[in-house]
């Protein structure tokens, strides 16, 4: 069976996927997983999952659109020109904004 | 885990879902993540009529766009209030269809035109998003995570708000009364929407000393005027004489007049009694009703009606 694994580094970080492991039981792949994905890389927590029990939507399938590739500007904090400084959680949400942008921009030009 | 050591650990993100909470600490979760969601859902019903009366198609793109958000902000919320097992959300949106649902006291009162709109896309909201960035260090971490995702996508709402102040305020004579009009309707309940000042806060201390709060009442209210009373005049609005608000040097707080206020009409708000907030909430209520059959199909796929030949 395969079971794919999820890392978190520290307490309160989120889980980030890092790859999977093969296993015949669910105690073996916690074994190999910790092996294999925190044994040299500080890790608090592992979440291992049997590869069969995720879904996934693939942006490649017919039909499927995501991450706003749409040209659809006024959504976004960004193409307002009023003062986003005044307030620190404007300021923030703003730069968010911005590295999500440069994010579309990259997948656009199918980075 | 016992009271005291929720007390002793409490910090931000410090508890999730695989921690055996005690059930004070989730009720109080509970009732603030829920009041939380309830007003995302109010506020989307309250700004959803300008997609309609919006002056340009930009303005009613941007105006769908953000309903849109609230809508997906409160689904956000459900989620993590139901991680802490005291309620479904179905329990949840039921309550808020009964009229039992509590939330913030400026979406008791419907918009009456489009110069209102921006009491509540950028005072309001920005109001809300000043707290909302202090709950990013809240100790119930499903709640922290949402807050991540509502504050990245709540920026463009507070802008597009500002956008439309400052088109109304730099516009002609006659949006500039308008405006001026609308802001002194709302002033008060928008320096109400902090709710009474900290002495007067019953769920105060419990969730500030569980970490669920991280920021007191009257300091929120104090960091909001900060920002937002200078904001008002650079647009050209004048701050009405009444609610008096007076900067406090010593304790370097906004200290605003609580006998200027209308605390009957805010405590009959609060109990769900205000005849125009029964209205908005009945307008929830039917919608509840009229898309029971979408939650029954999901459900129950067989027993759909099916298509007319």
């Amino acid at each position: 069976m395969i079971f794919e694994v999820f890392r978190q580094e520290k307490r309160k970080d989120y889980h980030v996927h890092v790859g999977n492991v093969h296993a015949p039981d669910r105690e073996m792949a916690q074994l190999f997983a910790q092996v294999m994905h925190a044994r040299r890389k500080p890790a608090h927590s592992l979440w291992v999952v049997p590869k069969e029990e995720i879904t996934e939507v693939d942006s490649d399938d017919e039909g499927i659109a995501m991450g706003g590739l749409t040209q659809k500007q006024y959504r976004w904090a960004t193409n307002y020109n009023t003062d986003e400084t005044f307030a620190q959680e404007i300021e923030d949400s703003q730069r968010e904004q911005e590295v999500a942008e440069r994010g579309r921009e990259e997948a656009a030009e199918g980075n | 885990m016992d009271l005291e050591e929720v007390k002793a650990r409490a910090g931000p993100r410090e508890f999730g879902p695989t921690d055996d909470m005690p059930e004070e600490y989730r009720k109080a979760a509970t009732r603030m993540i829920q009041f939380h969601a309830n007003s995302e859902i109010m506020g989307a019903y309250i700004e959803r009529p300008f997609i309609r009366q919006a002056p340009s198609l930009d303005r009613k793109l941007a105006v769908s766009a953000q309903v849109q958000d609230e809508i997906g902000h409160g689904q956000l919320l459900y989620r993590a209030a139901e991680n802490l097992g005291i309620k479904t959300r179905e329990q949840m949106l039921d309550e808020l269809a009964n009229g039992q649902g509590k939330f913030l006291n400026c979406f008791h009162y419907p918009l009456d035109d489009w110069y209102e709109l921006p009491m509540i896309m950028f005072f309001v909201d920005g109001a809300a998003m000043r707290r909302q960035a202090t709950l990013k260090r809240t100790s119930w971490e499903p709640y922290a995570h949402a807050i991540d995702k509502i504050c990245f996508e709540e920026g463009f709402h507070i802008k597009h708000g500002e956008d439309i102040l400052k088109e109304l305020g730099t516009g002609t004579r006659r949006d500039q009364e308008r405006l001026q009009q609308a802001f002194e309707k709302w002033w008060p309940r928008i320096l109400q929407f902090f709710g009474p000042t900290d002495d007067k806060s019953t769920h105060n201390d419990f969730s500030t000393a569980v970490g669920l709060k991280t920021m007191s009442n009257d300091a929120l209210r104090t960091a909001f005027l900060n920002v937002y009373l200078p904001k008002a005049e650079k647009y050209g609005l004048e701050i009405p004489d009444s609610p008096r608000v007076e900067f406090n040097e010593e304790t370097e707080r906004y200290e605003v007049e609580e006998d200027d206020l209308d605390w009957d009409e805010f405590m009959q708000i609060a109990r769900n009694e205000y005849p125009q907030g029964k209205g908005q909430i009945a307008k929830r209520h039917r919608t509840q009703e009229a898309v029971e059959w979408v939650r029954e199909t999901i459900e129950n796929p067989r027993t759909a009606p099916s298509a007319a030949d």
